[in-house]
């Protein structure tokens, strides 16, 4: 059981009509471990981050969450186990901040609503929002509602947070916040995959690199290694086009 | 001046009369029209092809006829069929059926206006598809809906009066009998109007305190 990943994916396909998106991704997760997915748009990153959920459907190839497939007739419990962060936040507007962040667990888990609240003013504590619980998100900053929004993934319990360029959305005074927000979930142990270009976090919090290109895996390996002698030169020639804009 | 009030002081306890069934019908006919519409617009944002067209199809056959022929078929064409309904229960039926093609509409645009991006992230946290339309779809669209409601709402409201050409003795049926009687059909019907626009005010000044009450920054406005 502790050889088991938390993710492995399989050779997963996707095609848009003629456009194949995705040629047969595969990658796993070891517990505990952060890998960050690079790459230039439309490369695959976020169809294969949605594929891992289901949340688009993979036309062929196998995930399993903890060594259990994923199949349509288990998809909504996988999914109560994966924290998905989004990057235009998709908080619940009618809701308090507090609201957002228990409703799940209440509706999904069926948490008793005591204790749903009382965790979510922990995981809203955890991310720094501990004095927003009353907010509604349309008055909270970019960089406040993607916070709330991993409090809301964080208060399921996950046993792996996905995360979709969490911060593309953000003013760039704003990426900092949610930078910080992740890289202590990754230092406190947390499996988490994210599809990003905040080369800082990449650097520091990832245990693997993984650029993809044209729907397949270029290359993958450690940040030091990948950063500083990439085995290929598309990925070099990538981190090149990185370097001048970021 | 003095002579209306004297009228209106006179004949008003017998008009009044007319304010429960008006309001009975109606009430009875748009809270039907109500789910009947939710159902509607359900089908025509998630309901597969044949659901689509059967609520299309059923919208525009009654916002393209007349409520009074739609009343009159009731009434008086389908007991042709042996289908018998009372003057009350027709006119509700009538109301409810064309209430329902409206409200649909309003229900449909409200749902759309929802991003849709709420959707995903409630089926993402494990919710159900019926979870999440229940649970985050419905409590901002049925929010969002409301300006459009009342209006639908207030429409209907008046609309009760075309019941009268059935024989449902509402207020604009009470009227019409003062008025044969007393002759005073200037003041008979300037009365009915009063009595059309407090009811209509009063449900309007309601309304407005629940979309008050349910304000939420940045799904609605006040």
């Amino acid at each position: 059981m502790a050889d088991t990943p938390v993710l492995r994916a399989d050779a997963i396909h996707k095609r848009y009509a003629d456009n194949e998106v995705l040629k047969g991704i595969s990658l796993t997760l070891a517990r505990g471990e952060t890998k960050v997915l690079i790459g230039p748009s439309g490369s695959g990153k976020s169809t294969f981050l949605r594929c891992l959920n289901h949340l688009t459907k993979p036309d062929r190839g196998t995930i399993e969450l903890d060594g259990v497939e994923i199949s349509d007739a288990n998809i909504d419990r996988m999914r109560a186990r994966i924290g998905f962060v989004f990057q235009d936040f998709n908080l619940f507007s009618h809701l308090s901040v507090l609201d957002n962040v228990s409703i799940c667990p209440i509706r999904v888990k069926r948490q008793a609503r005591d204790e749903a609240i009382r965790r979510a003013r922990e995981e809203l504590e955890r991310v720094g929002l501990g004095d927003k619980a009353d907010a509604y998100p349309a008055e909270l900053s970019g960089g406040q509602q993607q916070r709330v929004s991993i409090a809301r993934a964080l208060a399921m319990d996950p046993t792996l947070m996905l995360f979709d360029e969490p911060t593309s959305a953000l003013d760039p005074e704003l990426t900092g916040e949610v930078v910080k927000v992740m890289q202590r979930l990754a230092d406190d142990g947390m499996t988490m995959l994210v599809v990003s270009h905040e080369m800082g976090f990449a650097r520091q919090a990832a245990d693997e690199i993984v650029f993809m290109e044209g729907g397949h895996i270029v290359e993958q390996g450690p940040p030091e290694t990948l950063f500083s002698q990439p085995a290929q030169d598309r990925t070099r020639a990538f981190l090149n086009v990185i370097a001048e804009h970021g | 001046m003095i002579e209306f009030l004297q009228f209106s002081a006179e004949q008003l306890p017998e008009l009044l009369k007319g304010v429960p069934v008006t309001l009975s019908l109606w009430i009875i006919a748009i809270v039907l029209g109500f789910f009947l519409g939710l159902a509607l617009a359900w089908a025509r944002v998630y309901g597969n092809r044949f659901w689509y067209a059967l609520s299309t199809a059923y919208i525009e056959l009654f916002r393209g006829t007349p409520m009074l022929v739609q009343m009159f078929f009731i009434y008086l064409g389908l007991p042709q069929l042996g289908i018998v309904f009372d003057a009350f229960t027709s006119a509700v039926i009538a109301i409810t059926l064309n209430s329902a093609a409206y409200q649909a509409e309003y229900f449909r645009g409200s749902v759309l206006s929802v991003p849709q991006g709420q959707l995903v992230a409630a089926r993402a946290c494990g919710m159900t598809q019926w979870q999440a339309i229940r649970y985050v779809v419905l409590p901002q669209a049925l929010r969002r809906v409301l300006p459009q409601w009342s209006n639908e709402a207030i429409i209907e409201l008046k609309f009760t009066s075309i019941a009268y050409t059935i024989g449902v003795v509402e207020i604009t049926a009470r009227a019409s009998d003062i008025g044969s009687r007393t002759l005073e059909f200037f003041q008979i019907f300037l009365l009915a109007g009063v009595i059309y626009l407090v009811l209509t005010s009063s449900v309007a000044s309601f309304l407005g305190w629940v979309e008050r009450r349910y304000y939420v920054p940045g799904v609605t406005h006040v």
